[in-house]
């Protein structure tokens, strides 16, 4: 599998209007628990007139995944696709993953009387988890799997301005540079900081 | 005692209340998190944990795994352990009090250490209950060391300053290569023993610390932030990288101190079980005190 058909995730900054239904349809989707929410809406240079923007991050399932170079349990695997998925009934939620990630996307529901840190919960491209596909357990624990479906991920279907794009890196960089060229301004996808944090 | 530990745990658990309100990593703060990571101008210690955890830290620990105890297997068959007499005369070492302190930091370290390697090798343990189960240990067990480090730092430190015989015990490594009893300048305590105390008290500490703030993650303490400049997450990363290079330390010299006072000098250890030392072991490799106790008329 090259990475140009690798899965990955794209927000258009300047279709982004900072509605926050990615996060909601996310929460929703997946039936999340109170305080955790695998996509979140950011903004960027706040009250700058003329320089906010705003971003929707999630796990960008990296090309070279640092959470799974540092995991002690090696709970994580990638899929031939590119999506970057983890075992919950491995995970010890030690919390190196968010240590070594760069967009801050795991994230530790406490658990028990002391309040340790539960199992890492993360975006998972909505493909589910290791246990059998459609299985009961698998959505308890990871959500819907609409990548077996054969629909997009929950937050991109719904987002109204079709700024978030998820889809293979070869289209999703061939959306970008339309619109840059219709609109004469603005960068590829290739000059995305963010882009280059997750897939360079 | 108690109400130390009820209170801990209440507090423990008002922070776990306040970090869900005001999160210092999913909140308003994951822009300046974010920002860390990679930015011109920040210290990149994402990428560095990331290499290092991926590609060291777990090497190492095999190594010190490995290396140390085969290093003390070739020690004990080639030189051979020290023995001394358990019948003469005994030299009362170590009161009730200091016995108690040791015992606590001793268990809590019998149960941290090991766990702390199940923790760092997770991947052959194949993770799940029994890795999760032992890090919860390795964080319970904190707590009575966490307790008992002041108090041993305390009631030692006198004892453990540096001293011209210090010197002298590294050149020669504390006489344990060789065969020969001759006397070893040393004062209550030698030069192994001094640095062993200095880094389980103080370096125990930053274990606490670094340790604490991987367990708590999502806290609250602006002025941890001004001072050190770094995002919560830097800090976070910090302490993980803190917490392996000590942990180093920390397990290797643990080892010395088990080989030392079981093996190398055969039933050492029943000098903090009971609080007395045999005579003839003070008088060799603790000549400096030795001498000090006969002028005091002690011996």
């Amino acid at each position: 599998m090259t990475p140009n058909t690798s899965m990955r995730f794209y927000c258009d900054e300047s279709r982004c209007i900072d509605c926050h239904g990615c996060e909601v349809a996310c929460k929703e989707a997946h039936h999340l628990p109170v305080g955790v929410n695998r996509r979140r809406v950011i903004t960027l240079n706040e009250g700058v007139i003329g320089q906010e923007s705003y971003l929707s991050i999630a796990c960008q399932h990296c090309s070279d995944a640092p959470c799974e170079q540092v995991c002690p349990v090696d709970c994580f695997y990638i899929r031939a696709d590119g999506i970057v998925l983890h075992d919950k009934d491995k995970c010890i939620g030690c919390g190196y993953c968010l240590y070594a990630c760069p967009f801050g996307a795991p994230q530790f529901p406490r658990q028990g009387v002391f309040g340790s840190k539960g199992a890492m919960d993360k975006c998972t491209y909505c493909a589910g988890g290791p246990e059998d596909t459609h299985s009961e357990k698998e959505y308890q624990l990871y959500g819907q799997n609409r990548i077996a479906e054969g629909k997009v991920p929950a937050c991109a279907a719904m987002c109204s301005t079709k700024a978030l794009l998820a889809g293979d890196a070869t289209s999703v960089s061939k959306i970008i540079t339309e619109r840059v060229l219709r609109r004469g301004s603005g960068r590829g996808a290739s000059e995305s900081a963010m882009w280059n944090a997750a897939y360079k | 005692m108690k109400k130390i530990v009820i209170l801990s745990l209440v507090f423990g658990l008002a922070m776990v209340g306040a970090f869900a309100a005001d999160s210092q990593i999913w909140g308003e703060m994951r822009i300046p998190n974010i920002l860390s990571y990679g930015q011109e101008q920040s210290l990149k210690l994402g990428a560095l944990f990331t290499m290092l955890q991926n590609h060291y830290f777990g090497k190492i620990f095999l190594a010190i795994l490995v290396l140390v105890p085969l290093v003390f297997f070739v020690h004990y068959k080639v030189i051979g352990p020290k023995v001394f007499s358990h019948e003469g005369k005994k030299v009362y070492a170590f009161d009730m009090f200091n016995r108690v302190v040791h015992q606590i930091a001793a268990i809590s370290f019998i149960v941290i250490v090991p766990t702390g390697f199940v923790i760092v090798f997770g991947d052959f343990f194949g993770g799940g209950t029994f890795v999760r189960l032992c890090k919860n240990l390795h964080g319970i067990f904190t707590i009575p060391f966490a307790i008992v480090v002041i108090p041993m730092f305390v009631m030692w430190v006198k004892d453990m300053f540096l001293h011209w015989d210090d010197i002298k015990w590294l050149m020669i490594v504390g006489g344990y290569l060789s065969k020969v009893k001759n006397p070893v300048p040393a004062g209550k305590f030698n030069a192994g023993q001094k640095t062993w105390y200095w880094l389980a008290t103080l370096g125990g500490v930053l274990m606490i610390v670094t340790g604490a703030m991987m367990y708590f993650l999502d806290f609250k303490i602006e002025m941890l932030n001004n001072i050190t400049g770094l995002s919560q997450i830097d800090l976070l990363r910090v302490s993980a990288i803190l917490h392996n290079v000590v942990g180093f330390a920390v397990v290797a010299l643990f080892f010395v101190h088990i080989y030392m006072s079981i093996f190398a000098i055969k039933g050492a250890i029943h000098s903090i079980l009971t609080g007395y030392k045999e005579e003839e072991e003070v008088k060799i490799l603790h000549s400096s005190w030795y001498r000090k106790l006969k002028e005091q008329g002690k011996v």
